[in-house]
């Protein structure tokens, strides 16, 4: 693997986390532990490299979920002209936020009829940057379609693409760190949330603490999906399980 | 579309997704698209070039739907007789009825396939596609 100045954010972003993950306080513990290969530190590391990398449409399937049951089900009991609010949160460099939009476009048959709200937020501002920048290189596109890649992005450079800016006005990014109850009201209630990937990172209080400012940010009956490896009835007792054909995620009861 | 010049259309709606939506669409089918956000900036746009066709939402910020083809109408030819396909999810009677009075010549109901989309703009251009 090699990776070029432009990828610095990327990899300092994998180092915070192996040490988060660890709980190594400080670059040089950190890399003692890796020198020796503590708990087999130095796969673990490169992991972060290969499997966390996030690109578009990942965990396609709570997409397929999103349009086929779970918008659907919200439209029964919201009040006409209400917006449908999609949060995506951690949204990283907007991967996932601009994965729904171009989903929602290519997939759902009432896209033109509401108004829909997605917001991408994340901790990290370089990475709120990078994400209303909306620039991606081939690995982040993989998984689309040629055709989608044609209607929705500008090559901008060598294996680079830009998203169209329609889609860059669709999702409105923000700032935000779950853990805080202030900045995590602001944000308002959503329908669905897609929290996938971080709360693994956090200790047991701090993921209580998140699950139950996530829990405040649903409307009553709204939906949030973790990552495929993520277990909300392991972190908080608040949410229901609900099934679905294509995913299994977790819903703020209806009362 | 079997036509030598591609057929010109302004997309007038708030939301960037719907915009998108109908480009697409739109696109494929061989029109131009140009986007305009409201009312306001679509009269900007009418002075700068000719479209055949106008889509037009009906809520939205700064000049609505129906105030957009009021003025719209009131103007001299040919800007004044654009043909003009109102495409909103506004159900009340009354408001079909305040659109088609400004002049709208055609006012459909969303949601819209995209097939559906290119069949009435290509009807109201005055063009056969396929």
């Amino acid at each position: 693997m090699i990776f070029t100045e432009t990828k610095r954010y990327y990899v300092e972003r994998r180092v915070v986390d192996r040490m988060t993950v660890t709980g190594t306080t400080g670059f040089e513990p950190y890399f003692a532990r890796l020198r020796a290969d503590m708990d087999g530190e130095i796969e673990q590391f490169v992991n972060t490299f290969t499997i966390n990398e996030t690109y578009f449409y990942r965990e396609e399937h709570q997409l397929t979920c999103l349009t086929s049951e779970l918008l659907a089900d919200r439209l029964k009991t919201k009040p006409r002209g209400q917006p449908i609010r999609i949060w995506s949160v951690p949204c990283s460099t907007g991967e996932e936020p601009y994965s729904i939009a171009l989903w929602l476009l290519e997939n759902w048959q009432h896209v033109d009829e509401h108004d829909i709200e997605i917001v991408g937020s994340d901790i990290d501002t370089d990475a709120i940057a990078s994400a209303r920048a909306g620039v991606y290189g081939k690995r982040a596109l993989m998984r689309l379609p040629r055709p989608v890649v044609d209607r929705y992005f500008v090559p901008t450079g060598v294996d680079t693409w830009q998203i169209v800016s329609d889609l860059r006005d669709s999702v409105h990014f923000t700032r935000v760190n779950i853990v805080d109850r202030v900045e995590t009201r602001a944000h308002g209630q959503f329908d669905v949330i897609f929290c996938r990937n971080v709360l693994i990172y956090f200790d047991d209080l701090s993921r209580r603490t998140a699950a139950e400012n996530l829990f405040e940010n649903l409307y009553p009956g709204g939906f949030i999906c973790l990552g495929h490896t993520e277990s909300m009835s392991r972190i908080s007792p608040l949410f229901d399980v609900a099934w679905f054909a294509d995913a299994i995620v977790y819903r703020r009861p209806s009362r | 579309m079997v036509n030598d010049t591609p057929k010109r259309v302004l997309v007038i709606d708030d939301a960037s997704l719907v915009r998108r939506y109908y480009r697409t669409a739109l696109e494929s089918a061989g029109f131009e698209v140009a986007e305009a956000l409201n009312g306001l900036e679509a009269l900007e746009h009418l002075l700068g070039g000719h479209f055949d066709l106008l889509i037009v939402d009906v809520n939205m910020p700064q000049m609505d739907g129906v105030s957009f083809l009021q003025t719209l109408r009131a103007k001299s030819l040919p800007v004044g007789s654009m043909p003009a396909l109102v495409i909103s999810s506004e159900t009340a009677p009354k408001r079909i009825a305040a659109a088609n009075a400004a002049g709208a010549n055609f006012y459909i109901v969303k949601p819209l396939r995209p097939e559906a989309l290119v069949e009435y703009a290509s009807l109201l251009c005055g063009v056969r596609h396929g």
